[in-house]
Parts: C-alpha cells; sequence; structure tokens
C-alpha cells in the first residue's frame, strides 16, 4: 500500500515525461541498494487458489489500491501465472459493476 | 450435434424489477437455451447489490447468475437478445468448463500428492486433530512475527 503511494506521488509531480523516466530508475536503484525488501509471496499460491474468479470481490479487493487500478506485481508479489489470472477477474468483474473502474 | 460447453451467463435487472419481471427474465432465457437444446444447470440469484460505479443512472441492481451447458451458437444469440431488452442493464457469457475442470485436476493432484506424502512418512492419510489445531498455532505465530517485522521497515 505505502510502495504503491510513493510511486504514484512520485508520477503526478508535475514533472514532464522526460524527467520521469530517469526518477524512476533512480529511486528502484536506491531502494535496491540500502532498503530492506520483505519476502513477498504470492497470496494465491500460499492459499493454493486456482481459479482467480470474478465472482469473489473479497479475494479482489486487496489487490486494488485507493485508485482503483490493479495492483503491479512488484508491490503485491503475486506470481506472474496468478497475476496474469487476477487481471482477467478483475476486468470481468469491472464489467458486472463488482469494482470500480477509476475512484477518485 | 454441435459441441456443448459450460457457460456462466451473469446480468444485472434494473433494481426496480419485480419478482415476476425476475421470473420472466429466467423464462427468457431458458427459452432461448431450450431452443439449443442446451441445459441450465443451476441459477443463483444474488440479490440486490450496490452497483461500483452508476450504470443507466441506477445506483443498484439485481444479479443473476446462471450455470449452461449448449453450443456456442447459444451464446451468441443470448448476447444478442440480452442486450435488446430493457430489464437488463448488463450481462456477460463466459466459458467456464475449461478452466473449471483445470481447476479441479490440479486440487486432486494435490490432494492426491499430499496423501502420497504422508504415507511415505508413515502418517495416516488424513491430517489428525491434534496436527491441525497445532498447525493453526504455528500459522498465527509466523503472521504475528511477519508483521512486525514489515512495519519496522515502513
Amino acid at each position: 500500500m505505502n510502495d504503491y503511494e510513493k510511486d504514484g506521488g512520485g508520477r503526478g509531480g508535475g514533472r514532464g515525461a522526460a524527467g520521469k523516466g530517469k526518477d524512476d530508475k533512480d529511486k528502484a536503484g536506491r531502494r535496491g541498494g540500502g532498503f530492506f525488501r520483505r519476502r513477498r509471496v504470492c497470496k494465491f499460491c500460499v492459499e493454493k487458489i486456482d481459479y482467480v474468479s470474478y465472482k469473489d470481490v473479497k479475494v479482489l479487493t486487496p489487490f486494488i489500491p485507493e485508485r482503483g487500478k490493479i495492483q503491479p506485481r512488484r508491490i503485491s508479489g503475486t506470481c506472474a501465472k496468478h497475476q496474469r489470472a487476477l487481471q482477467v477477474a478483475i476486468k470481468r468483474a469491472r464489467q458486472l459493476a463488482l469494482i470500480p473502474y477509476v475512484t477518485d | 450435434m454441435s459441441i456443448h460447453r459450460q457457460y456462466e451467463l451473469v446480468y444485472i435487472a434494473s433494481p426496480d424489477a419485480t419478482e415476476e419481471a425476475l421470473a420472466e427474465l429466467h423464462q427468457q432465457v431458458a427459452t432461448v437455451v431450450a431452443r439449443f437444446e442446451g441445459t441450465i444447470e443451476r441459477t443463483e440469484n444474488w440479490g440486490r447489490r450496490r452497483l461500483a460505479y452508476e450504470i443507466n443512472r441506477q445506483r443498484e441492481g439485481v444479479y443473476v447468475l446462471e450455470l449452461l451447458n449448449g453450443p456456442a451458437a447459444m451464446t451468441a444469440e443470448l448476447d444478442r437478445r440480452l442486450r435488446v431488452i430493457d430489464g437488463v442493464m448488463r450481462h456477460m457469457v463466459i466459458r467456464v468448463d475449461e478452466v473449471l475442470a483445470k481447476d479441479e485436476r490440479s486440487k486432486t493432484r494435490r490432494k492426491a500428492n499430499t496423501v502420497a506424502r504422508r504415507l511415505r512418512r508413515g502418517l495416516p492419510a488424513e491430517p489428525t486433530e491434534q496436527e491441525l489445531s497445532r498447525r493453526k498455532q504455528e500459522m498465527d505465530d509466523a503472521d504475528g512475527g511477519n508483521d512486525s517485522f514489515g512495519e519496522g521497515d515502513r
């Protein structure tokens, strides 16, 4: 959650597109160096959920930060296989108005 | 005969739909399904739910899920019909046979593996009452430890 907000803040800082890429790289480098990284595990692998259904809103909501976007893998720690499944599930749930497209 | 597959149909009826209107909708779906020689396996009414965003100036909707078996042509027809019906605000048909079968397969495989592993170690196939309670205890402990770790870092 916190990571996400930090990222969002950097992007919304009113800088131009040219500055953005550099800033991101910079930040990642710093984080890789000094910061402690919590070991991230895929929630779906741990709970042994194979089929991520669009109907289980309770399962999906932790992966949707306040803004309503899909949380990236680098933050949530979801494995590639389950992130793909999650992405489809979230998009379906959005179509059925179970989850918002945007919230502000 | 064309190939029959399993589909999931969800539609959102307008919140001021009466019981009869809902039954009527279900009937319409059933007729289309019957025409294509399909079957309705199960019908779930999720009832009135809040929508995540407004659709047709409504903030609520009545969700109905139908689990269908039938040919692909059936879904095309259902899609076309549901789009025309005024009482339906939104609908979606998705194919589920493959994913459900896959889910089932990996679940049984996982279970079989666990049993085999346990038997190899000379344990009974199913975990005993005692083991379950101990495992739960360990899980709770692990969670607690992790949380404090994470918070210190932020």
